[in-house]
This record gives C-alpha cells, sequence and structure tokens, in this order.
C-alpha cells in the first residue's frame, strides 16, 4: 500500500483538497429513505459506535453491531455497550454478509487489519463507510472496485452525539464520497441519509473529501487543538510556579482557564474571546498574539508541509511498527510535568477572573487558531474545512483538559493525533524559551489590569478591533456558527 | 425573650436588574418554624438562597448559632432544583441518559455518596438507614446516580439535610414529585428534627405540613408580611381561569389509529433489577386515563417507552399508534404526535431559550427551536403566551425565571401543537393550588375533541374531571386497571381510592 494522495497529479490532488461545500438543509429533505430498510452493521462499539447507532436506530434504521470473536467471548465493554441497549450483536462472519453498509468506527490504528478481514466478507455493491479518512488517504488502502466507500464525520465527542439528537437538534458533521469507489453513484445520497439519521443535517453539513478531511484534521489537531494548548499550558505554569503564585492556585487557572476562554471562542470566535478582555488587556494580547504568530509561523509550515508530504504518517506509521517506543515515552513524560502532579488548588476563580488573570493563553488561542487556519487555507485547503479543524474543534479540546488535565487530553484523542501533539510540543517549547522569559505575572496568575488606570488610544483599539473581524476565520465562522447557534453550553464545576 | 437566631435588617435584593426584596425585615426567634408561600415570582427562592448564603446579599444577614446546641452550627438550603456531579466533577448530563447504558460507570452510587457526605460532616452511619427506609430510598443504595429520577434525586438531598440536621434547614418546594406516603413520612422527619432542636424555613403551597410548622408569612411588593396559618391559599393573578385558546379548542383531533397503546407483556430490567414486569396495557383513542403508583414504582420508565425514549422499547411487544415499535418508525414521527411534560423534561430542558421560542419548540418536539416555524404558528405560540400569562416574559430566557413560570411556558408547549396523545406527567409542579386547578379546567377543554390523555398525578383532588381510567403500578406491575365513572355517586369511591395510593 502507499500513500493515496502521493499517487495523485497535482491537478486531481489540488481538485480533491478544494471540495468543499456548506449543504444547504433542502439536500435532506429525502431524510432517511435511502437506507430505510437497509442492514446497518457497526464495527466496533465505543463511544462514537454506541452513540450513533442509538440515533441511527431512533430514526427508523436497521442497525446491529459485530465485534472480533474475543470482544464477545470475553463480554467486554463493547459487547456491553451493544448488548444493554438491545442491539443484536454478532461475529464478522455472522452479521457482515448481511450488510448494506458496514460502518468503521474503530480505532484508526486497527484499520487496516479490520478492513482486510471484513472486505472478503462483504456482500458485491454494499457500501463501506468511515469516520476518517487516514486508512483510505495515508496508508493507501485498497477497496474493492464493487464497493462504495463514504465517510460521515461528526465534529463532536460520540456523547454530544446523542446528547443533541434526544433534544432535537444534532452537531456538525462532514461528509465525503471516495471518487476511486462510487461505482453506482449511490455514495452521496447514502451519506446525507446516514448524516439525517445521527441528527447531523440540523446542525450544519460539509461536503468534504477524504483528502481534505485527512490533510485538515491532521493539521488541526496536531497544531492548535493538542499541541498548542499542551505547550501553553505547560508553560504557563511553570511560568507562574517560578514567579511565586501559589502552585494549588496556578494549576486551577490552567485546568479550567482553557476551558472557560475557548468557551467564549465557541460562541463569538476569536472576536468573542478577545472582547472579554479590557481594552488595555485586549491591546496586550493582541501584541504579544502577533508576535507569537511569527515565532510560530514557520514550525506551523513544517507540520503542514509534512503532512501534505506523506513524511508525517510514514514517521507516525514507522513508530507503529516499532511498537509504539516514541509515542509510549512522550506520554509517560507528559504525565510527569509539574503542572499534571500538581492538584487544582481548592479555590474559587470566577468566570472573569479566567480572562483577566490568564491573558496569555487567549494570546495564545488567538495566534493559534489564526495560524492554524491561515497555514492550512495557504496549503490549498478551503476556509470552511480549516474553521473546522481549527476554531470549532479548540473548545472541544479544551474541555478534555478541564476535566483531567493533558493525560486525560490525550487519553481521549486518537493515537494520530496524539502522536502529532507530542511531536509539536517537543519543537515549540524550545521556540518559545525567549519568549517566555519576558512573560510576567500580569499575563498569567495576576490581573491584568492591576495598577493600571484603563485607558487607551483610541486609534490602537480601532485598528485591533478592524483586525480581528475581519480575519478571514472570523468571516466564514460567523456563517458557519449561525447553522449551530443553538449548540450547548458545556459545563465544568 | 429568647436570642433570635436569624435577624434581617433592610434586605435588598435585585434579580436581572429587577429589585425582588425591598428593604425586607425578619426577625427568627428560636423555636420558630417557618413557612414562606406566595406567589411564583414573589422572592421566596432569593430570600432562601441569601439566608444561606449562597447569592450574595445587600443588606444586613445575622446568623446567631446556639453554642450550646450539639447540632451543626449551620444553614442547609435544599434547593427547589438540583444538580448532581459525575466522577469527574461534571454535570453534562442529557435528556433521558439514563436509560441509554454505558458499560462504563460515570456516576457514584448512593451509597458512596451517602458515605462522602456522612465523613465529611462527620454523622452517625447508623442513624441514615431509617431516614432512607422512611423516604422509601433504601432499595436505591446501590443504584447510580444517574439512574435516579428526578424524584429520587429530590429525595437524596432531603436523606442528606435530614441525617446532617442542621440547626437551620431551609427546604424549597420540598414535597415537588413526592408520593403521598413519602410527604407524609417526610413531615414526621421534620417534626422530629424540629422537636431536637433544628428549625425549619419551608418554602411550599402544599396543603399537608408537618404540624411544627408556628410561624406563617408570604412575600408581598418585596416585604415578609406574616399571616395567619388558614389565610395561605394561593392568589395569584391567574390568567388561565379562561376559555380554552380558539385554535386549540376549534380543531378535532384526528386519532392516526383506534388503538394508541397496546403493550403486550412488556418488561424492562436492567441487570437483574426488573423495573417493569409484565405490562400489559391497552389505551384506546379518546381515552382519559390516570396513572399512578408509588415513587418508584416505574410510571416513569413506562412513559419513556410510548415517548419513544427507552432503548427497551425496540426489545418488547409493544404497538404505538397502529405500529409495532422498531417496525421502521422514527421516535420523531412517535413524539410529532405526543405533547409531554415531564419534570425531567423540564429538568433537562435548554436553559438558554426565550419563553416564546420554548413554548414554540413544541412544534418540533425539540428541546429549544432550531429553525424558522413561520407566521402561523408564531400567532399561535403568541395567543399561547397571552393565555398563560407570559407577555412579559416572552423575550426572557428560560434560566432566568422561577421555576413556576417556567413549568407554565413548558404547559403551553405540550399543548402547542394539539396533539393527538397528551402524556401529563406531573404538570403542575411548583404550581399553587388555584393554578392547578385552572389547568385541569384547561385540560378537561382540550380533550373534548378526542384527545387521548395519559395524566400522572399523586393527589385525587387534583386530577381533570374528565380522567374516566385508572392503571396502578406497583413495583413494577400492573396493580389494577379499572373505571372511575364520572358522576356524584362515585365520588364517594374515588375518595376510597386514594387510600390505595401510595
Amino acid at each position: 500500500m502507499s500513500n493515496y494522495f502521493n499517487t495523485l497529479p497535482l491537478r486531481e490532488q489540488l481538485n480533491q483538497l478544494g471540495v468543499c461545500d456548506f449543504m444547504d438543509s433542502a439536500e435532506f429533505l429525502d431524510g432517511v429513505n435511502v437506507l430505510k430498510g437497509k442492514k446497518l452493521v457497526i464495527v466496533g462499539c465505543g463511544a462514537q459506535g454506541l452513540n450513533q447507532g442509538l440515533n441511527l436506530r431512533d430514526s427508523g434504521l436497521d442497525v446491529s453491531y459485530t465485534l472480533r470473536a474475543a470482544a464477545i467471548e470475553g463480554k467486554r465493554d463493547s459487547w456491553k455497550n451493544a448488548t444493554d441497549n438491545n442491539f443484536t450483536v454478532g461475529t464478522y462472519e455472522e452479521l457482515i454478509p448481511t450488510a448494506d453498509v458496514v460502518i468503521n468506527l474503530t480505532p484508526d490504528k486497527q484499520h487496516t487489519a479490520v478492513v482486510t478481514a471484513i472486505m472478503p466478507l462483504m456482500k458485491k455493491g454494499a457500501t463501506l463507510l468511515y469516520s476518517h479518512g487516514f486508512n483510505i488517504v495515508e496508508e493507501g488502502m485498497q477497496i474493492r472496485k464493487d464497493i462504495t466507500v463514504i465517510m460521515v464525520a461528526p465534529k463532536c465527542p460520540g456523547s454530544e452525539v446523542r446528547a443533541e439528537y434526544v433534544r432535537g437538534f444534532g452537531v456538525p458533521t462532514l461528509i465525503a464520497v471516495h471518487p476511486e469507489n462510487d461505482p453506482e453513484g449511490k455514495g452521496l445520497a447514502q451519506a446525507k441519509a446516514y448524516c439525517v439519521g445521527t441528527g447531523g443535517h440540523r446542525a450544519g453539513v460539509l461536503k468534504s473529501s477524504f483528502v481534505a478531511e485527512v490533510k485538515s484534521d491532521l493539521m488541526g489537531e496536531q497544531t492548535i487543538l493538542c499541541g498548542l494548548l499542551q505547550t501553553g499550558s505547560i508553560l504557563s505554569f511553570d511560568k507562574m510556579v517560578e514567579k511565586g503564585i501559589d502552585a494549588g492556585y496556578a494549576s486551577k487557572l490552567v485546568q479550567y482557564g482553557v476551558e472557560v476562554i475557548t468557551e467564549a471562542l465557541k460562541h463569538g470566535g476569536v472576536t468573542g474571546m478577545m472582547d472579554r478582555l479590557s481594552n488595555p488587556a485586549k491591546i496586550k494580547a493582541f501584541e504579544i498574539s502577533e508576535e507569537l504568530k511569527n515565532i510560530m509561523r514557520p514550525l506551523f509550515q513544517k507540520h503542514q508541509d509534512d503532512i501534505m508530504s506523506g513524511e508525517f504518517s510514514s514517521t507516525m506509521m514507522a513508530d507503529w511498527a516499532a511498537g509504539d517506543k516514541n509515542l509510549l515515552a512522550w506520554r509517560a513524560a507528559t504525565g510527569e510535568t509539574a503542572f499534571e502532579k500538581t492538584p487544582a488548588g481548592d479555590v474559587k476563580i470566577a468566570e472573569q477572573e479566567y480572562f483577566d488573570n490568564y491573558t496569555l493563553m487567549v494570546a495564545f488561542v488567538r495566534a493559534g487558531v489564526e495560524l492554524a487556519f491561515e497555514t492550512m487555507v495557504q496549503a490549498g485547503i478551503k476556509p470552511e474545512s480549516a474553521y473546522y479543524e481549527s476554531l470549532h474543534e479548540t473548545p472541544l479540546i479544551a474541555n478534555t483538559i478541564a476535566r483531567k488535565k493533558l493525560f486525560e487530553m490525550n487519553r481521549v484523542i486518537s493515537d494520530t493525533a496524539e502522536y502529532g501533539c507530542y511531536l509539536f510540543d517537543q519543537a515549540c517549547k524550545p521556540l518559545l524559551a525567549d519568549f517566555m522569559t519576558k512573560v510576567d505575572t500580569d499575563l498569567v496568575g495576576k490581573n491584568f489590569n492591576e495598577g493600571k488606570d484603563g485607558g487607551v488610544d483610541n486609534r490602537t483599539l480601532i485598528a485591533i478591533n478592524e483586525a480581528l473581524r475581519t480575519h478571514e476565520v472570523e468571516v466564514i465562522g460567523t456563517k458557519l456558527r449561525k447553522a449551530m447557534t443553538a449548540m450547548k453550553s458545556i459545563k465544568t464545576a | 425573650m429568647s436570642q433570635p437566631v436569624v435577624h434581617i435588617a433592610n434586605l435588598n435584593l435585585k434579580y436581572q436588574q429587577k429589585p425582588v426584596l425591598q428593604d425586607l425585615n425578619w426577625t427568627i426567634n428560636r423555636y420558630e418554624n417557618w413557612l414562606l408561600c406566595g406567589t411564583s415570582g414573589s422572592g421566596k427562592t432569593s430570600l432562601a438562597k441569601a439566608i444561606a448564603g449562597v447569592d450574595h446579599s445587600y443588606g444586613n444577614i445575622k446568623i446567631e448559632f446556639n453554642a450550646q446546641s450539639n447540632l451543626p452550627a449551620t444553614v442547609y438550603y435544599v434547593a427547589n432544583w438540583f444538580q448532581f456531579k459525575d466522577l469527574e466533577g461534571q454535570s453534562n448530563f442529557y435528556y433521558q441518559q439514563r436509560y441509554n447504558k454505558q458499560s462504563t460507570e460515570t456516576t457514584a452510587t448512593v451509597k458512596a455518596e451517602l458515605e462522602s457526605f456522612g465523613k465529611k460532616n462527620a454523622l452517625q452511619f447508623n442513624e441514615v438507614d431509617s431516614i432512607l427506609a422512611a423516604l422509601g430510598f433504601s432499595e436505591l443504595k446501590h443504584s447510580t446516580l444517574i439512574q435516579l429520577s428526578s424524584g429520587e434525586h429530590k429525595k437524596l438531598q432531603l436523606v442528606k439535610a435530614i441525617w446532617l440536621k442542621p440547626q437551620l434547614l431551609i427546604l424549597d418546594l420540598p414535597y415537588n414529585g413526592l408520593d403521598t406516603l413519602s410527604r407524609q413520612n417526610l413531615n414526621t422527619l421534620l417534626e422530629e428534627i424540629s422537636e431536637a432542636g433544628t428549625q425549619l424555613i419551608l418554602i411550599s403551597n402544599d396543603e399537608e405540613l408537618p404540624s411544627c410548622l408556628n410561624r406563617f408569612a408570604v412575600i408581598k411588593e418585596g416585604q415578609l408580611v406574616e399571616i395567619s396559618a388558614d389565610e395561605r391559599t394561593g392568589n395569584e393573578f391567574d390568567t388561565l381561569d379562561q376559555a380554552v385558546p380558539a385554535f386549540l379548542a376549534e380543531a378535532t383531533v384526528a386519532s392516526s389509529s383506534a388503538e394508541i397503546i397496546k403493550m403486550i407483556d412488556v418488561n424492562v430490567s436492567y441487570g437483574d433489577k426488573r423495573v417493569l414486569k409484565n405490562i400489559n396495557w391497552e389505551v384506546k383513542a379518546g381515552e382519559k386515563w390516570v396513572l399512578q403508583g408509588h415513587n418508584g414504582s416505574g410510571k416513569s420508565t413506562l412513559l419513556s417507552l410510548i415517548c419513544g425514549d427507552h432503548p427497551q422499547a425496540y426489545a418488547n411487544n409493544f404497538h404505538l399508534f397502529g405500529n409495532k415499535r422498531g417496525s421502521g418508525e422514527s421516535i420523531w414521527e412517535i413524539k410529532e404526535r405526543i405533547g409531554l411534560i415531564s419534570p425531567e423534561l423540564h429538568w433537562y430542558f435548554d436553559p438558554s431559550a426565550t419563553v416564546f421560542q420554548s413554548i414554540m419548540s413544541g412544534f418540533y418536539d425539540s428541546s429549544g427551536l432550531f429553525c424558522d416555524p413561520g407566521y402561523s404558528k408564531k400567532i399561535q405560540t403568541d395567543e399561547l403566551v397571552s393565555y398563560f400569562g407570559l407577555d412579559e416574559y416572552k423575550n426572557t430566557l428560560m434560566n432566568e425565571l422561577p421555576l413556576g413560570k417556567q413549568r407554565l411556558a413548558l404547559l403551553a408547549r405540550t399543548i402547542v401543537k394539539n396533539p393527538e396523545l397528551l402524556i401529563l406527567d406531573e404538570p403542575c409542579q411548583g404550581l399553587d393550588q388555584q393554578q392547578t386547578k385552572h389547568f385541569n379546567r384547561l385540560v378537561d377543554g382540550l380533550c373534548k375533541n378526542g384527545t387521548t390523555l395519559i395524566y400522572v398525578g399523586h393527589f385525587e383532588s387534583q386530577l381533570p374531571a374528565c380522567i374516566e381510567k385508572r392503571i396502578l403500578l406497583e413495583n413494577g406491575a400492573v396493580k389494577s386497571v379499572e373505571n372511575i365513572l364520572e358522576n356524584v355517586e362515585n365520588e364517594a369511591s374515588i375518595e376510597n381510592v386514594e387510600n390505595f395510593e401510595y
């Protein structure tokens, strides 16, 4: 198997990277009809598998689960998830041959093994559905020519997929059809119907391609989503401790701050987040985030270049082959950082205090979101795709940090994201060493406004507001957020 | 004269820029137990929270604890609304999540929760069992928090409060969702702890109250007004006492099937625990039912099957609107025909929707509004906004309103589409008696045109007149099914059956 993207001529590479269509709700008027009466068999029953299946069944579709024989015999969690909710469960041999649509919701790393096992069992003309394109694009998995290959990727954790569905809404979703495997031309109609079945059509659907999804997804998760949040959190904590701020307070500010700050990002974009600062703090945050963008731009570009060339995935797959040597070492090191080992103190921090005392993180988030977005768009990815993989997902990842810090974040995200995150973090910390020596507690740990009179220069403020509001990520974000206005706010105690 | 326990001087409180309490004065002396009643939105909860130190107050509240007492020198507040957290400290749960099984437990068990509460407050563990038994909670010790119904969460709060025996205990609408026996037992427990030295402030508009209450008050125009024991009837300005809105009264409700519900040996169990046992039940189009049973008898589970909220519906022989469940229908096609209100629907309802959006979302059975419904639906919604007396709050967010007003908005949501099946699960929680009476009269009016009704209510005196059949559950099984005849002669027999109820 060889990297699919690299086998394509430039023309076709650009063509597939550029598939990006924010679909009108009128495109979904046929509902789930295309899949009515068809047999849907889901491989794997983790959080995504279970919750998507519950939604699909509640939409009137015929859903069952297939698991490896060992998981059934051992009555593992995946088996319990499916049987406790009264789904039929069977082995690959029992269920795959009956399936009209096989939904592969196993972890990325298992895709080659799983798809190799199920493909010979699939009936002629069936459909194989992925929720991430890594296996097709980076590993170059070849699917039998009679099989239709589609992707439906809800852009939220599994529990949210269910929670939003039961209240009559859904989560933003990305769909795609693999151009090499659409022999009957039914791929798009099936992907749309599946999307209706999970409720995604109510919250905005982006038609993308396997290629665009993979190249933007990898970029987002390595840089702004996981990488930069990890680097920023660790540097902020260390700085506060160095400057004599109480370690318990510092730990709490960092653990929950990123969630509170990105909650503002979720509702109002970069503008909404920056508007939570006082005027002098906003000007300062703008200035240092400009500086951060300049420092980190080459690193963001290197990540995007390695993703495009396939360098990233081949390096990572080599680590898979080596028994995850690097991944495990980096994971262990993350567990040993002072931030991870210092429990959040028993202090009350008011919502606004997270902004006023953690201006540095606001600057990190603005720099990271804009840089990731700009770098993706420069590489040929469309703004809508770039938005989902940068700004949109940042609050979701921040939520995992609030739950149990970085270790939890890295446990929840995919192995691919985790690997990329460490890669970025290793390179980014030394890059920011000089910058961090200039940072003091007014930016992290204490109220920025303390001892200042709050006055600002009108023209400076106007220019900064203008720069923030007219950035392309804000323009496209305003449009996309309208489609998902009702998204529930995530609450942490 | 004894030293005052609580002394409030010139307390001012604002809620959303509107003054709620204005120069309020209140002195609570030792051995006094107060009842605080009155209209929704008058400031009862705000005052309670201020005393409990939950909210910032702008005035002067002094609490003098009794140094000689061996009871904890603290004010404990049991809120009318409650939250619980998972093991990671989050309270991010969703509607009917408890029916969707996940293999990994994310919430603590009741036992673990009580143990940590007991340890934190240095309580005697041998005391808790009798409280659990009195409130019918013993069997739930091994349940996890996510599995509890809203009524059961309420009871858990009460168990903790009574176990703690604080010097001052404030209970905000403690009877909501409790069955008759639990209410009686709660009153006995409250009388006992009051005897032992706990002073009570009880917020309630209910009739049957503990005998230890000796002072009574309402809040009027931001001030506390003391009243006598028999003055405490609801006198809220009430627009519900009008004819049914025309767009609802005139429409005949067409039933999509002669048989609305048919359950054959329906079972629901979680592991070894059987929650519903061989339920057989038929509801024909146009019938008006009351569903009764003690807390934990299986009422909510039974209704969740009907409303498309329970996964085990797919594993049972169960017909809804003439179709077998799991034969290709979606839950949205089912919900389209049902108007539902329940404590849990209220608990999980989108708090960031406005009153207008919330009512209109009834057309789509969603929690919050996600599309533009067009002109005629907006007009109908407006009519209901006025009918329920909510004009002033039309664009107010749900979470900025007191519970009683939220409840009125959700009742309007329930009927806005004039559904063929109305499921009203304790619809009048949080309303006063007058409002309850009027709402039930509205239900009678609505049901004239062929609507099928399933009504859950613990009190016979608070049911709509149109009820003609009763199904009674006990420990997950049908205990009895009977006709209730609509004439004077039989009113006596209805009274008799009241004793029947748990």
